[in-house]
């Protein structure tokens, strides 16, 4: 369905949670690069996509968080990159019912800029080129994901502005300092906020590294920097700890959730998990959803 | 002589290299004893740059920054080191890795930076690396630590292979093995039956430091 109606129509949107710790849970190994399994194991990739469309996300993205032409290389896979983005974004159509949408995942590219790497923008830029090309066909709107440069998110933005006219989900991500919200890059939350909005994208975000429960501040920090923009935010669930060789959340989907309603009560058209979260989470969200909209 | 040190760490934190290189020069100019110029000067300079990182008021570019001015200052004196008082001796070798499967780097560099500032030899080897691969270097270099970086959860399993390849080749007790990255925990460091882990960049040389038996 055309994401900017669905945005209209409903007070609030569910996006899906994570795919990494979900694949986790199905046996991916030490070594392997997620993003594979769109093509070495599609039928899994289905399976989760379908859970989240179960559970009451509204939005589903392909799993294709480092399929950008940089991070694969660096994988040493970057001739697949039209075989992973292209059957992710298959799979994801083929089941995604008539009244949702399909959302085209990006991620950074694992570089850096000068003067803490020596990529260069251009060559950022056409990686993510590359991807959005290859997953345009099958998508509603995109997200660009967990970005921590405001430099890097703008080459990204525009590398799909040039391939694509579908909405753009901008999520950076921030940690917090006793001076604010920055992201690692020292970017400030108001100048990424502002930033975004200049550069024509149709929602603004946040996801990753923070939990639920600092999310509530954040979006407040968001608003007043941008009153009247629909905001996205994906928090993960709480921190991850191995323990027996398994990573283990200690925040209950439950708390996850309560912290989420919080801000929903206030803010916020957007929400769904990022590391962490799964089915359990965004079934408890819906609920809340549906209760707060009476849908 | 106190003076000039203060001037060499603020060259450093204010990260301009410019007056960082002419205070260098100055040092050897004025015959300043050099090893000190380092450790009380930019090596100070440094450790509070990595303070500042951990306070929140500097973020990446500019402690990578630091440490670049901090470098070029101090190469501009160690070839002169080595003529006249002793060598500014290592604190320790030190190989470095991002775990096989991870690609990140941010954190397994800030690391590397902050312990080649302080004066360890670094040998990093960059991200994505095999546990086979990295024992197989700190064997040959004959290092003191190995420092095994994981970001995801996913690969963090990795971390406990290296323990389990050291004990397998009976060569656990030649080195240290400190871990770190967002997600590890010093639960995760005593189920792996590592030697210690750091919550940050500082700490982190601290660590090295104990576990090495300097501080």
């Amino acid at each position: 369905m055309d994401f900017l109606s669905l945005l209209k129509e409903k007070e609030i949107l569910l996006f899906d949670g994570a795919m990494g710790t979900e694949l986790m849970r199905r046996g991916l190994k030490l070594g392997e690069v997620p993003d594979k399994w769109n093509i070495d194991h599609p039928e899994v990739i289905r399976e989760i996509f379908e859970q989240y469309y179960k559970a009451g996300s509204d939005l589903v993205q392909t799993a294709t968080f480092r399929a950008n032409g940089v991070a694969l290389e660096k994988y040493g896979i970057q001739n697949l990159l039209e075989d992973i983005n292209k059957s992710s974004g298959k799979i994801l159509r083929s089941i995604c019912p008539p009244n949702k949408c399909v959302i085209g995942d990006i991620g950074p590219s694992g570089e850096f800029l000068p003067p803490v790497g020596n990529a260069s923008i251009n060559d950022l830029k056409k990686g993510f080129q590359k991807q959005a090309r290859a997953l345009a066909p099958f998508i509603d709107a995109w997200h660009i994901e967990t970005f921590s440069d405001i430099q890097e998110m703008k080459a990204a933005i525009l590398a799909v502005q040039i391939e694509s006219n579908k909405p753009i989900i901008a999520s950076m991500t921030y940690k917090k300092t006793p001076k604010g919200y920055f992201t690692v890059m020292g970017n400030s939350l108001i100048d990424c906020v502002s930033e975004l909005i200049d550069s024509g994208v149709a929602v603004i975000g946040s996801n990753c590294t923070l939990s639920s429960s600092d999310f509530i501040e954040l979006v407040r920090v968001m608003r007043v920097t941008a009153p009247k923009f629909p905001l996205s935010i994906k928090p993960n669930a709480g921190n991850p700890q191995l323990e027996n060789g398994k990573s283990v959340y200690k925040q209950t989907p439950e708390d996850f959730a309560k912290d989420i309603k919080q801000i929903l009560e206030h803010d916020g058209q957007i929400v769904g998990g990022c590391c962490g979260t799964g089915p359990t989470h965004i079934q408890l969200l819906r609920d809340i959803i549906d209760r707060l909209t009476g849908g | 002589m106190d003076s000039i040190y203060e001037e060499m760490a603020a060259s450093v934190v204010e990260l301009d290299m410019e007056k960082a290189k002419s205070l260098a020069q100055k040092a050897l100019d004025e015959q300043l004893p050099l090893l000190e110029a380092i450790e009380k000067g930019f090596g100070e300079g440094i450790k509070r740059v990595g303070n500042l990182w951990d306070a929140g008021e500097f973020f990446l570019p500019e402690l990578m920054r630091g440490a670049q001015v901090m470098q070029e200052a101090v190469d501009i004196i160690t070839p002169h080191l080595e003529e006249g008082s002793r060598a500014r001796e290592t604190k320790g070798k030190v190989v470095m890795a991002t775990i096989e499967g991870d690609i990140h780097t941010i954190g397994k560099t800030i690391v590397a930076t902050m312990l080649k500032a302080n004066g360890f030899e670094v040998i990093d080897l960059g991200a994505d690396v095999k546990a086979e691969d990295i024992i197989a270097e700190a064997v040959k270099h004959r290092a003191d630590l190995i420092g095994v970086s994981a970001l995801l959860t996913t690969t963090m399993i990795g971390q406990k292979k290296i323990i389990e390849l050291l004990e397998q080749q009976g060569i656990r007790d030649k080195f240290k093995v400190i871990l770190g990255g967002a997600p590890v925990t010093s639960k995760w460091v005593e189920e792996c039956k590592a030697d210690g882990y750091a919550e940050n960049a500082v700490a982190a040389v601290t660590k090295a430091k104990q576990l090495l038996g300097l501080s």
